[in-house]
């Protein structure tokens, strides 16, 4: 393999860019050669996908250069990315379902026929997109609409996509992240012909298992900032991990109490055909229960049909011994169960109201049994709240939607507090937050925790899951296929059965 | 081989809603005494015409995930001002431009007010809705402004080729849409944006443009309808317009194009026109009165949606 690949044929330099609250990228600095595979690694959170929007004209930065083939550049919109030869393959597909393949290979730049009326020439759109699909070694027919289309065969679009406009840079953001190891060996060898035409690709992705096997450099970036750059052939776990991580994973989990007490949450072979099958476990009190596995494998789906927001076919759930007959989050509210959701701003909070409202949202009934709200009561019982989880607001009126992310996350963490929830499930609870704040969650977890709180972690983050929880459940395409105490759990293992190569029979679908 | 087999998957994917007009056809052909007659039918062509026309511009609005509330009122002020400056003594083709250029501005500023102040389609099509039939109301004094020369009038009632005028003028609104939405970027552009505007805005795609054209077609082609209408009934009644966008909005719905937008398409929708259409005629003739014809339209979107969504879970089934 060619040490050095020449020039860098892009440069970033010093970039710098801040949202509300957060500052996501901290001085970068990045470069590309040419036909190399850059892998671009680093926490959630670290920056990686910003500074990809940043060369993808999605975000500008807020300082900075970008040269390409050494000349300054600016990159205001996609399309001025698309014109520089720049293509990023988004996490979450940019691709229209209801439309065919072609159209979206050829979206935003559909060949027209000449004369007057310039008309779309959809047989050349078709012709072209068959033949990149071919060279892609896909056998779609151009005409199949997205939607009907598998996961990763929708990825190979995308790859399609950048192609047609002849793209020289492609940015893969963690393009494994959802495909099986069988469609992960296909994509890999597609890069490596990309690569040998000269393409240039950074490559994000935080499994390190992965990097060996494609890239030539690795970069590793850290609460938005650049922490260096290493040879493949360095870029071993003892080398990486501290550098992804820096010296504070120590003290970034904490986790004190370990006597479970009484059962608090019993699950016994929940099944919801096509999601998830014969999920058994148990959460006792003053307990973490981790549950790990890929994007995909049914955990969200399950902590939204015990929490009552999905339906599910057969199984039973019990919450301190109490069969759950009805299946409602209302119902599983008045138990004693709360769901952290994912997607926090969608499900967990009211943007628009203020904190107050959000942090009493779950306990109008409990705090104002005749019906009549108090709003000086929601103040004052939410500026408690606002005291003992140490939320960083200037007031208990600020609207939901400024608050920054780790903040957020406090606040529903509030609300089932407040409604006297002792039955937990975090759905990837420090997803999209900066290091800081995720510490100070992991410190109201173990918090109550040791009050006595059944908790149940979703996690894609391995150290976080190794950090917090007391046992780890791994679930592959919908079934729990192992559990680890929390001495016996490693992230190697945990990969393996959440990749289903756990031991010979294991679980396939 | 391509084109043969294009139509017939396009054929295919044609709502159930034509079995529908089919049923309603027979139907009121059995029950209703002279529904079968040519003069009916021409006079069902003839109405439903108007309302294909709007609903061209109906489906366009919904194709981008957005809406047009203001079909009918801008129909009424584009025909009350044809109306008012024939009979001021204008000439007749300066009146038609004024009516029609009066529905392009309303449906600019509703596009200008979405893609560009980012106002929510609904509240600036709702606004509109209220300020052209205000406007309407106001310049006509609440009168129906009557009577035109036979010149005008043939834009109501003549015939071009053996076919009545309306009906013409809706064939070429329609072919032209379908060209610019089949067969043009532009059109590819429309799906996109009410398919995801995001995929849209990243592809490069000037959203704004697509959706500032969207509503000036609406606008217009609602304008185009008031024209029509205002000939066909020889006045122009400043609430000839009232429902319109209603009974457009059903057309697009029941044809199968659904609220979020980026799938369906304009076939449904004069499918969907024509059914409306025809449940009203043949509702009047055999004598239900018109608050029960509005029930049972309403009845209808209900069922088309939920026909929708229930086709779309099987189909997903079957996929997985």
């Amino acid at each position: 393999m060619l040490k050095d690949r020449g020039e860098p044929i892009l440069q970033l330099r010093g970039i710098t860019k801040s949202f509300p609250g957060v500052r996501a990228l901290d001085g970068v600095d990045f470069d590309l050669r040419e036909g190399e595979v850059h892998v671009l690694l680093g926490e959630n959170g670290a920056g990686k996908s910003t500074l990809m929007k940043v060369l993808a004209g999605v975000y500008l930065p807020d300082s900075g250069e970008i040269l390409l083939h050494g000349k300054p550049v600016s990159i205001r919109n996609p399309r001025d990315a698309e014109r520089l030869g720049i293509s990023i393959i988004h996490q979450e597909f940019n691709l229209l379902p209801w439309r065919s393949v072609a159209a979206n290979i050829f979206l935003g730049r559909e060949p027209v026929k000449g004369g007057v009326a310039a008309l779309v020439d959809f047989e050349f759109m078709r012709r072209e997109s068959e033949k990149i699909l071919h060279t892609l070694g896909l056998g779609i027919d151009p005409d199949t609409l997205v939607k009907d289309l598998g996961v990763a065969q929708k990825q190979m679009v995308e790859v399609a996509k950048a192609l047609a406009i002849d793209s020289r840079i492609l940015i893969m953001d963690e393009p494994t992240a959802t495909l099986t190891s069988r469609e992960i060996d296909h994509l890999f060898r597609k890069i490596r012909e990309l690569t040998s035409r000269g393409v240039s690709i950074v490559y994000i992705s935080h499994r390190l298992d992965e990097i060996s096997r494609i890239g030539h450099r690795v970069t590793v970036l850290r609460d938005g900032k650049y922490v260096g750059t290493v040879p493949v052939q360095e870029a071993t776990v003892d080398r990486v991990v501290p550098m992804m991580v820096g010296r504070k994973i120590e003290q970034l989990y904490q986790r004190t109490c370990r006597k479970p007490g009484e059962e608090a949450l019993s699950v016994k072979g929940l099944t919801r055909k096509g999601r998830f099958y014969d999920c058994s476990l148990t959460v006792r009190c003053g307990e973490i229960v981790g549950l790990a596995g890929l994007v995909g494998a049914g955990r969200t789906e399950l902590a939204r049909a015990i929490f009552g927001v999905d339906p599910y076919d057969s199984g039973e759930i019990r919450v301190f011994g109490s069969l759950m007959t009805q299946r409602s989050p209302s119902h599983s509210v008045q138990v004693g169960m709360g769901l952290l959701p994912e997607d926090r701003k969608g499900e967990g909070l009211a943007l628009m109201l203020p904190l107050k409202d959000n942090v009493v949202q779950a306990s109008l009934r409990r705090l104002f049994p005749t019906g009549l709200v108090s709003p000086r009561v929601e103040s004052s019982v939410a500026a408690g709240y606002v005291e003992e989880l140490r939320i960083a607001t200037p007031t208990v009126m600020k609207i939901a939607k400024f608050l920054s992310g780790g903040t957020q996350q406090k606040v529903v963490l509030a609300k089932w507090l407040c409604s006297h929830c002792r039955v937990l499930l975090f759905d990837e609870p420090t997803r999209g937050i900066d290091v800081g704040a995720k510490a100070e969650i992991y410190r109201l977890m173990d918090e109550e925790a040791r009050k006595g709180a059944a908790i149940l972690m979703i996690s894609s983050e391995l150290p976080e899951l190794l950090g917090m929880a007391d046992r780890i459940l791994v679930m592959h395409e919908g079934r729990i296929v192992k559990e680890f105490s929390r001495d016996e759990a490693t992230q190697e293992a945990i990969i393996r059965y959440a990749m289903g190569k756990g031991d010979d029979s294991s679980a396939s679908a | 081989m391509r084109v043969p087999e294009s139509i017939f998957r396009k054929i295919k994917r044609l709502p159930g809603v034509l079995w529908a007009l089919v049923a309603l056809i027979v139907f009121f052909g059995i029950s209703g005494k002279g529904f079968f007659t040519a003069y009916n039918l021409i006079n069902i062509c003839k109405q439903g015409s108007i309302l294909v026309i709007v609903s061209m511009g109906t489906t366009l609005a919904i194709l981008t995930a957005g809406i047009d509330l203001s079909t009918g009122s801008v129909l009424t002020l584009s025909g009350v001002t044809v109306g008012l400056l024939i009979h001021s003594g204008s000439p007749i083709s300066v009146a038609i431009l004024a009516g029609l250029g009066v529905g392009a501005l309303c449906g600019l500023i509703n596009g200008y007010l979405i893609a560009h102040l980012k106002f929510h389609h609904f509240i600036a099509t709702f606004g509109m809705m209220g300020i052209a039939q205000g406007i309407a109301l106001a310049v006509t004094q609440g009168a129906v402004v009557p009577g035109f020369d036979a010149a005008f009038r043939k834009l109501g009632d003549g015939t071009i080729f053996g076919l009545p005028v309306p009906v013409v003028v809706a064939l070429l609104v329609v072919v032209a849409t379908s060209i610019a939405l089949y067969r043009t970027r532009w059109g590819a552009h429309v799906y996109a944006v009410g398919g995801s505007e995001q995929v849209a805005a990243w592809s490069g795609i000037n959203t704004r443009r697509v959706k500032l054209a969207v509503y000036v077609l609406s606008g217009l082609f609602a304008a185009i309808a008031g024209v029509v209408l205002t000939a066909r009934m020889n006045s122009a009644s400043p609430i000839a317009g009232a429902g319109y966008e209603f009974d457009a909005i059903a057309a697009v719905i029941i044809g199968g194009t659904p609220f979020e937008g980026g799938r369906g398409g304009i076939v449904g929708t004069v499918i969907g026109a024509a059914v409306i259409s025809t449940l009203k005629n043949g509702l009047n003739i055999i004598g239900l009165p018109t608050p029960w014809q509005i029930t049972i339209i309403g009845f209808m979107i209900t069922v088309a949606i939920v026909l929708d969504v229930l086709y779309q879970m099987r189909k997903d089934r079957v996929a997985s």
